[in-house]
């Protein structure tokens, strides 16, 4: 029996730190909520080592998650197919056609700027099928945008 | 029409629309004409503006006729309505996917119907609906062949309708599956909604005593009163469903016009409004086949259909009511082509996916079970340990028709698919109407060596999964059903280093 294997680029080592951002900046935001609604003010009964237990999951997360999120996320385009793999717990890869291939959008997020990277979507006429890469550096993103924009449009028919 | 250049004149819809606009302005502005007439009797006075909230909907009405108009130009279907807030919709021809006829009952006594014509647009604004409403029903049928290019069966001078192949028609037995969907408790927890919602308003539950409830009450046996209410509750439940059942699918009939594999399916259905779509061949992409296990045991089920361009659970796309399943199929492979996708034996999914089954439906179950009886203790829980009894036996059972139901099969260029039990559906996508394949694990299922199989597909769900298949099926079946696209990433195991697969518990 034949097996798939992973797509053969991994997106930009930054990806990790900003994944981390994210993760800490939520896990931060989620032990003050704590803090504050249980030992400081009493509104809940939450004690002291509860929170130091949330604290402890939370730096496991931030910690643990963008490095296994890192060894996950990769990514492929070929003459006729584009191919993604994503997700950390629940892996994810998907594979479209290049010939169904209806839109190519490039986005940065607020924290995606700060690490100089860029998102690249790639969208079919499924609602379940659009390819994600998180993670490019931005010239590369840039760069892929343009390719892929060339690419799907020397196929005709209107892609459903 | 000879050249594009030819300017084509903007025209109003049929003049019998100005009996049917002002009717439906007043019933919109009913809300407020009875808050009007409650003030008016309440105030013991009635002025002139009392007349105004009749005669100002009812102008609005005609004016609405004024201000709307359409035109049909070679290229382009164009729809301009509006007097103070303009609106101009415009479409190519070439994007038209669906037209749809309906005709509720005030259209149906002129003669009138509501063209929509459908291009998949994801909108959900009506507002951006392309609707032609009061369109005179011949030339309605007449725009439908025309958009959407079946020919010309009126220039022969021939009724269109004698030329159709009938493939399926209404038959008022198929009634008896109506309570067995759970469309009659959505409408029962509709009605119960609205009923409540006016008891509510108008004080009806503060009038209600508790204690004079329970004395009048105290009499009762509750071995008597409980199957009693339950009897009446299900009849209610029932009566509604059949009603539900009887209104949007009196008359069903599906047929096909055109050659094979080139014409439409026309489906018609509706008792107080007639409601008419049609399906290009070349858009539909295959079907689905739903038997929940009400209508299983019955042994009935339904039918829709995946069609390009018709999105999410658009009813307009279903092929056949909850009818016998020897109907049912019968329609399917009809609009198959083919009844291998339906009749195909299925590969077994493997002990692995059939224990996941199992470990998914028994562990919540069990967590209930442990929580309630640590937590309450079994003594304390009194009638409610008869429920935490039965928990989990129902739960085996779900978890083994769970089962049964896995299995997928590549058959007549059609990929098919069946999960599910309180729910169970086959869906059969032919490979042309497949635009990606997902492979999904969770770390539980990489464990167990599986994985989900999603086919993406532009119409009906968007998708088509074959559940918890094992991982190298899996990558077989896309391999199979689209060899050019999975080469490329494909490896012999002798040479695979990548890929992390663990052996098998």
């Amino acid at each position: 029996m034949p097996e798939l294997r992973e797509p053969s680029h991994r997106v930009s080592p930054r990806a990790r730190l900003m994944w981390a951002t994210a993760a800490a900046a939520e896990g931060v935001v989620l032990v003050a909520v704590l803090v504050v609604a249980g030992p400081v003010t009493d509104w809940l009964p939450v004690p002291w080592w509860a929170v130091a237990l949330a604290a402890v999951a939370v730096l496991a997360y931030a910690v643990g998650m963008p490095v296994w999120r890192y060894r996950v996320h990769r990514w492929e385009v070929t003459a006729t197919a584009v191919y993604t793999q994503t997700g950390w717990w629940v892996r994810e890869r998907r594979i479209a056609p290049m010939s169904r291939i209806q839109t190519v959008d490039h986005a940065e997020g607020a924290l995606a700027r700060l690490f100089g990277l860029a998102t690249v979507t790639v969208t079919t006429a499924s609602a379940a099928g659009a390819l994600e890469i998180v993670g490019l550096p931005r010239d590369r993103a840039l760069a892929l945008v343009d390719e892929l924009a060339v690419q799907a449009d020397t196929v005709a028919g209107d892609a459903t | 029409m000879s050249a594009a250049t030819v300017e084509v004149a903007w025209q109003r819809v049929d003049p019998r629309m100005l009996l049917v606009y002002p009717v439906r302005e007043l019933v919109r502005f009913l809300p407020v004409l009875i808050g009007l007439f409650l003030a008016g009797t309440a105030s013991g006075r009635t002025d002139w503006w009392h007349g105004a909230g009749i005669v100002i909907p009812m102008a609005l009405g005609v004016l609405r006729y004024f201000t709307t108009y359409f035109r049909i130009t070679p290229a382009r279907v164009e729809l301009r309505r509006g007097l103070l807030n303009r609106h101009q919709l415009s479409t190519p021809l070439d994007r038209v996917r669906s037209v749809d006829i309906s005709a509720p009952l005030t259209h149906r006594a002129l003669g009138l119907t509501i063209v929509r014509i459908g291009t998949g647009s994801a909108s959900k604004d009506d507002e951006d609906h392309l609707d032609l409403d009061g369109l005179p029903a011949a030339r309605a049928r007449q725009l439908r062949v025309d958009l959407l290019r079946l020919g010309a069966p009126a220039t022969t001078g021939a009724e269109p309708e004698h030329l159709d192949r009938v493939v399926l028609r209404f038959d008022p037995a198929w009634v008896r599956f109506a309570p067995l969907t759970t469309t009659g408790l959505a409408l029962a927890g509709g009605a119960l909604g609205v009923v409540g919602q006016a008891v509510n308003t108008f004080g009806g539950f503060d009038r209600v005593d508790p204690h004079e409830v329970v004395d009048s009450t105290a009499g009762w046996s509750a071995a008597l009163a409980v199957p009693i209410g339950l009897a009446l509750l299900l009849g209610a439940v029932s009566a509604l469903a059949i009603g539900g059942y009887v209104v949007t699918n009196w008359g069903f009939t599906l047929t096909h016009t055109g050659p094979e594999h080139h014409g439409a399916w026309h489906l018609r259905r509706g008792l107080l409004t007639t409601r008419e779509t049609s399906l290009d061949d070349d858009r539909v992409s295959g079907v689905t086949t739903s038997t929940p296990l009400g209508l299983r045991l019955a042994r009935g089920g339904r039918v829709s259909a995946i069609v390009t361009g018709l999105g999410g659970e658009s009813r307009s796309a279903l092929l056949a009511p909850p009818a016998p399943r020897a109907v049912v199929d019968g329609v399917a492979s009809a609009v198959l082509g083919t009844s291998a996708p339906l009749t195909a034996p299925l590969s077994d999914h493997g002990p692995q996916a059939r224990r996941r089954r199992y470990v998914r439906a028994l562990g919540p179950a069990a967590v209930v079970v442990v929580a309630a009886v640590t937590l309450v203790g079994f003594d304390a829980l009194g009638t409610w340990s008869l429920g935490v009894v039965v928990l989990l036996p129902l739960a085996a059972l779900l978890a083994r028709d769970r089962a049964a139901a896995l299995g997928h099969a590549l058959v007549g260029g059609h990929l098919v698919a069946r999960s599910g039990s309180l729910d169970r559906r086959r869906d059969a996508l032919a490979v042309r109407g497949v635009i990606g394949w997902n492979l999904r694990a969770s770390w539980f299922q990489r464990r167990a060596g599986l994985t989900t199989l999603v086919a993406t597909t532009a119409g009906g769900r968007q998708r088509v999964s074959v559940l918890d298949v094992p991982q190298d099926v899996a990558v077989d079946l896309a391999h199979h059903a689209m060899p050019d696209l999975l080469a490329q990433f494909l490896v012999s195991p002798e040479t695979n280093h990548t890929a992390l697969r663990l052996p098998d518990l």
